[in-house]
């Protein structure tokens, strides 16, 4: 015997439910496949970048694309889609930084510190990540959003939950203080 | 701190953005001149190439997997999602069926108790009767309705009646329920 014939109010409940979701169409796996594509590697900067931990933005960036594909868009199109996904992702990096630290040091994935020091993220690593390192969680995901992804205030403002007129000054002194730690970081390496 | 936005930042901003600066700035010493005396175009320069460096090192430098995947635990999620809402009412039924019953118990003990449990005296003739010698008397006492009382019509009322096929269709409900679940 089948749910339906047994409850089929709580079926005729979810087949409305479905039909207002039809208002904007879900990724079917094609569109989501290239859309993947598209945005992963640059989630997975934002995600590794601001939070320095290479091994979470991969946990981050998988489950911010499951809820993505859970969820029910409310604008069409690839740029409203990927700026929704790097809400997700930044109120799952700021759940993170929430969570109280507990981990122990045996429960550190072997290949997270050899990760850290991959050659490819050498340079960039050198002369940013130290003045990231500097920073509120906060300013480094505001910071990230307007200068690596050009994203303007009011779609940091949308990504962010902030409000724009927030982002406008907190963006100015994160910008301040990020480029006088560049400044003194790059003086420190010309001496 | 004052905020001073400087009219040229988006200019500068979208020459950073597209990879232009500083090949730019070579030709357009005006620009160049402006960059280097403007604190806040000046910090735009440094803090933007800065960030595009790193989201395209960072970006060339990621490990990302497969989208089907990904696809996959999606919808494994939304149908358990969506098992777990259809479930809620289906808990709630139980949990009000359980309470029927439990009250139906309750007003049965009751009532036993108010009629002072005749039917145990069966009990009490069970050693007399070990030989099950089938006689019509002994098949009555074993009758459940005869437990009650005396005789049929005394028992066959609403009050006994309806609780008892309420009881029996709560019961039945959450049998098929327990089958199919399991099917």
């Amino acid at each position: 015997m089948s749910w339906e014939s047994v409850i089929p109010n709580v079926f005729a409940r979810d087949a409305h439910l479905d039909a207002s979701r039809a208002a904007v169409p879900p990724m079917d796996d094609e569109a989501f496949a290239g859309f993947y594509e598209r945005s992963a590697r640059s989630l997975w900067a934002y995600l590794a970048r601001t939070s320095g931990d290479p091994a979470l933005a991969e946990d981050l960036m998988q489950e911010s694309y499951v809820r993505f594909l859970c969820a029910t868009l409310r604008e069409q199109g690839e740029v409203a889609a990927r700026r929704y996904l790097f809400r997700i992702a930044t109120n799952l990096l700021r759940d993170h930084w929430r969570r109280p630290r507990t981990t122990p040091i045996e429960d550190v994935p072997e290949n997270f510190f050899a990760r850290c020091g991959d050659a490819a993220q050498a340079e960039s690593q050198m002369m940013l990540g130290p003045a990231l390192a500097q920073m509120r969680p906060r300013d480094r995901q505001l910071l990230w959003l307007a200068h690596a992804e050009g994203y303007s205030h009011n779609e940091i403002a949308e990504v962010t939950g902030l409000g724009s007129a927030s982002i406008r000054l907190l963006l100015f002194r994160a910008r301040r203080k990020i480029a006088r730690l560049l400044g003194e970081e790059q003086r420190g390496r010309a001496l | 701190m004052m905020m001073r936005p400087c009219p040229r930042e988006k200019e500068v901003k979208e020459l950073v953005e597209r990879g232009h600066w500083p090949v730019a700035a070579e030709t357009a010493p005006e620009l160049r001149a402006h960059v280097n005396d403007c604190r806040s175009c000046g910090e735009l320069v440094l803090v933007t190439s800065a960030f595009q460096k790193a989201r395209a090192e960072a970006a060339a430098a990621a490990k990302i997997g497969s989208p089907g995947v990904l696809w996959w635990r999606a919808q494994l999620r939304r149908r358990n999602e969506a098992v777990e809402r259809i479930g809620r009412p289906i808990l709630g039924a139980q949990i009000f069926a359980l309470a029927v019953n439990l009250l139906l118990a309750v007003v049965f003990v009751v009532w036993q108790a108010r009629h002072g449990f005749a039917w145990l005296s069966w009990l009490e003739q069970l050693p007399q009767n070990a030989t099950l010698h089938l006689d019509s008397q002994w098949f009555d006492t074993l009758w459940p309705f005869a437990l009650f009382g005396s005789g049929w019509n005394s028992l066959l009322t609403p009050m006994v009646l309806i609780p008892a096929a309420a009881t029996l269709a709560l019961l039945g409900g959450v049998v098929v329920y327990l089958a199919s679940e399991k099917q």
